[in-house]
């Protein structure tokens, strides 16, 4: 009788603990452990140590990053890296239950908005506190247009590979039509309407006629001339190509309403509902990937990321690279999702030497010159010697490279507005649905902004400038 | 069937009415042995499992009456309290992993998020209380997806559970004629059920394109113009009630109990007295499967409101968030823009919701829903 009342007792016990331990994480916080032992000192202790990094990415990625920390563990023997692969879907979900159980890595990738936020909340290092103390690197190093910074002087990192919007086709399919190759250089950039011409060369219906033929039928589209997704990575490049942007210089104002941000919109949304030479988001969706559509032939141009380069290069296409066409100048949107090193966690040094680690493109040098990743130091774009380590001979990079997407990201990349509009991912929720009427070709791009723009207002909580801060 | 059905119930319903311990010789010739409060246990567990092995579903207040009829008398009120409290306790320990289970994997959390709804949580901040604030964002409109993400979901509810429940019954009653391959049609229409909802959504995604899709390749033979489906406002959610409605397996099943229990003499009755086949339906099938309806409905609403991974996988909330559920929103304001404390008062809401109506539907139960044996104004 007594046994079972203890052993009752003993149980409502362990279920109180468990129960207050649930519901007590995340409101307690370790100690961040002072690093004052410079890296060689914490190398000559060989205590050892160990990281958790996350990351997300596609198996190749996976693999690359996998064998990437190998090579580091090899080096610093006494580091171990408890790599964790979690897929992109689950990311956000697994890494905000990770930091509300008190087990947040020490170093991983992020996602922007939510990486701005913990920056904010002081949960994130500045990445210029370690490059101060660093000898070896210098911030001049690294591209200038990669760099997430919250506050002035305070940056949560770059990101993790360096990422840039272009134009990529199908050779043989712009040979068959018999159009002019799209121009690598920016000084050279087609403008919208000769862009608009060769697309609609380039979209043929299912009886063989183009869509400059007066008896096409856009019911029937066997082939399109031009692909792009509908989210803002894709129509940015042409809303800043035409000197708008997303909001004004101190962030207070909404100028996407603007007349040159609503008219270059309207430009891209009328390649689907007016001259239809491109496919609806509605088709898109049970289309296979761009990258995809260009080998299958069901799309001739697209408007897509650098990345796409490794797909195109493994499937060993005829494929070539272009800049974007232009409305008043050429540019091309720089984008990507920084890697950030935790505050809090015990080791930040040996998280430094990582983080550098996996920066160095020479460490990853298989996902440069697979066509995945740029190199984040600006050396890797002008020295040649470094440059044909990733950029030359390989199927990955054609002719038209350098200039289309190499030189064109550090010359005319311009960072999107995930790097610098407050609170940007709430915005484009309100954003991106509306925007959905106008690729739909319900509304035009004015009217539906218009419409959405007092919302947007009062989600404006200003900018974090990444210009004037360096 | 029905008749192997029915003699079930007469033993079971037997069962019922004896009094107090089923095997009365075996437990005492096991008093016999040793303490007695040890062997009261035996028993009872004993006579338990007996019982249960007769359709008989054990109850608690069973016990101290068994105990007493197995003491004959000896034993004082004292120790007979003592007994019945020795095991109370011991069921309660024996039910223990399920009580646990349930306070640490579903009470603790619901808890937690009921204080969490009223902090500023953001999971790597302090926590802040701030009153009724993230409700009060919610209804008045600061918050600008929450009053489209109820709309969308009411709208959804009303249209999937009604038709759901009308083709599922339907399908039921088909299901249960006497027809050839009865077995092939009942695992086909079940199938929908088994695959994985991903893969479906997928392949719906196909029947739905509006360019090379079935569904308006069908449509065209009819002289239908090609419709956009989930592509457009007014079509997103009543298609994805299609998809919803297809996955019939569950609700159909439920309903061919319940129609498998209806006694054959009842249908007889009206034959004999010259109704039809709708007669049939009207007046002793839907009555008698009535109580089947009311638990499908409410599990409808209950899965209704939470429906979440089609409009996920199928459009993302578009367009315009025409197809922005309930679900999809608080997953958003979760995970996307990590404000877990409005998040946590978003899932209470839903819970709310999902309560007044499952208590609306019990209130109006007695208008509809007929029990067997059920004696009217009980």
């Amino acid at each position: 009788m007594k046994k079972a009342i203890k052993i009752l007792s003993l149980m409502l016990i362990v279920s109180f603990v468990f129960g207050t331990v649930f519901v007590g994480c995340g409101s307690t916080n370790k100690e961040p452990v002072k690093a004052d032992a410079s890296t060689k000192d914490a190398a000559a202790k060989k205590e050892p140590v160990t990281l958790k990094f996350t990351y997300w990415g596609s198996p190749i990625e996976k693999k690359a990053v996998e064998d990437c920390v190998k090579k580091f563990q090899e080096k610093n023997s006494y580091i171990t890296v408890d790599g964790m692969y979690i897929p992109s879907a689950d990311y956000l979900t697994k890494i905000t239950a990770m930091i509300a159980g008190n087990d947040a890595p020490d170093l991983g990738y992020m996602d922007v908005s939510l990486a701005f936020k913990m920056a904010e909340e002081g949960k994130l290092c500045n990445i210029n506190d370690f490059l101060a103390k660093d000898s070896e690197l210098k911030k001049e190093d690294y591209l200038d247009n990669i760099w997430y910074n919250w506050a002035p002087g305070k940056s949560l990192g770059t990101n993790s590979a360096c990422e840039s919007i272009t134009l990529l086709y199908n050779a043989d399919m712009i040979k068959a039509a018999g159009v002019e190759t799209p121009p690598t250089k920016a000084e050279n950039a087609w403008d919208w309407d000769k862009f608009v011409e060769i697309a609609r060369k380039l979209t043929i219906d299912s009886n063989g006629k183009n869509a400059l033929d007066p008896a096409f039928d856009y019911k029937n589209i066997k082939q399109y001339g031009v692909q792009f997704p509908t989210t803002w990575q894709y129509y940015m490049p042409l809303v800043y190509s035409n000197g708008g942007d997303y909001v004004n210089d101190d962030g207070s104002k909404l100028t996407l309403s603007s007349k040159e941000a609503t008219d270059a919109i309207q430009n891209l949304a009328d390649l689907v509902n007016k001259y239809h030479v491109a496919p609806s988001p509605v088709q898109q969706r049970s289309m296979p990937a761009p990258s995809v559509g260009l080998q299958s032939k069901q799309v001739a141009m697209i408007l897509a990321g650098q990345w796409n380069l490794l797909d195109l290069g493994a499937a060993k296409l005829n494929f070539g690279v272009g800049v974007l066409p232009k409305l008043k100048k050429s540019v091309t949107l720089v984008l990507g999702s920084p890697t950030v090193i935790f505050s809090g966690g015990r080791h930040p040094e040996e998280a430094w030497l990582l983080y550098k680690w996996l920066q160095n493109p020479e460490s990853s040098i298989d996902l440069q010159a697979g066509g995945l990743w740029m190199p984040l130091m600006k050396d890797w774009y002008t020295k040649p010697e470094l440059i044909s380590k990733w950029a030359e001979n390989n199927p990955s990079h054609p002719e038209g490279y350098k200039d289309a997407i190499m030189k064109q990201t550090i010359e005319k990349g311009v960072s999107g507005p995930a790097y610098y509009v407050k609170g940007f991912s709430e915005i484009d929720a309100i954003i991106a649905p509306a925007l959905e009427q106008v690729w739909l070709g319900n509304k035009t791009a004015e009217q539906a902004i218009k419409e959405v723009e007092p919302k947007v207002q009062e989600k404006l909580k200003g900018r974090y400038d990444n210009k004037k801060q360096n | 069937m029905t008749i192997k059905n029915k003699t079930n119930k007469e033993q079971i319903s037997s069962q019922v009415e004896k009094p107090g311990c089923i095997f009365p010789d075996v437990l005492s010739n096991f008093t016999k042995f040793g303490k007695k409060g040890k062997l009261n246990n035996i028993c009872s567990y004993g006579g338990h499992m007996k019982q249960e092995t007769n359709n008989r579903v054990p109850m608690f207040e069973d016990i101290p009456e068994n105990a007493s009829n197995i003491r004959l008398g000896h034993l004082a009120n004292t120790k007979k309290k003592n007994a019945y409290r020795q095991e109370a306790i011991l069921g309660v320990l024996f039910a223990m992993p399920a009580i646990l289970g349930f306070i640490i994997f579903t009470l603790g959390p619901m808890l937690a998020s009921l204080i969490l709804s009223f902090t500023d949580y953001a999971v790597f901040n302090k926590l802040k209380f701030v009153g009724f604030e993230n409700y009060i964002n919610l209804f008045n409109g600061d918050n600008p997806f929450f009053y489209k993400s109820i709309l969308v979901t009411f709208y959804y509810v009303a249209l999937s559970v009604p038709l759901g429940l009308t083709f599922h019954f339907f399908l039921a009653v088909l299901m249960n004629r006497k027809i050839k391959f009865r077995g092939i049609y009942r695992a086909v229409f079940y199938l929908p059920t088994i695959l994985p909802i991903a893969a479906t959504c997928t392949v719906w995604m196909w029947l739905f394109n509006p360019d090379f899709g079935l569904l308006n390749y069908l449509l065209g033979f009819l002289g239908i113009p090609k419709l956009m489906w989930i592509g457009s406002e007014a079509g997103v959610v009543p298609s994805i009630v299609l998809t919803a409605v297809w996955i019939a397996g569950n609700t159909m099943v439920t309903f061919l109990a319940g129609l498998q229990d209806i006694p054959r003499q009842m249908l007889e009755a009206v034959d004999v007295d010259g109704g039809n086949a709708f007669h049939k339906l009207r007046h002793i099938t839907i009555p008698m499967v009535s109580s089947t309806i009311f638990f499908n409905f409410i599990m409808g609403i209950i899965n209704g409101f939470q429906v979440i991974v089609q409009p996920m996988m199928m459009t993302a909330g578009g367009p315009n968030n025409s197809s922005l559920f309930y679900g999809m929103f608080l997953y958003k304001e979760a995970f996307e823009f990590s404000r877990m404390g409005s998040a946590c008062a978003i899932a209470w809401v839903l819970f709310i919701i999902i309560m007044i109506f499952t208590g609306l539907t019990f209130k109006s139960s007695p208008m509809w829903v007929y029990y067997e044996g059920e004696v009217k104004g009980k």
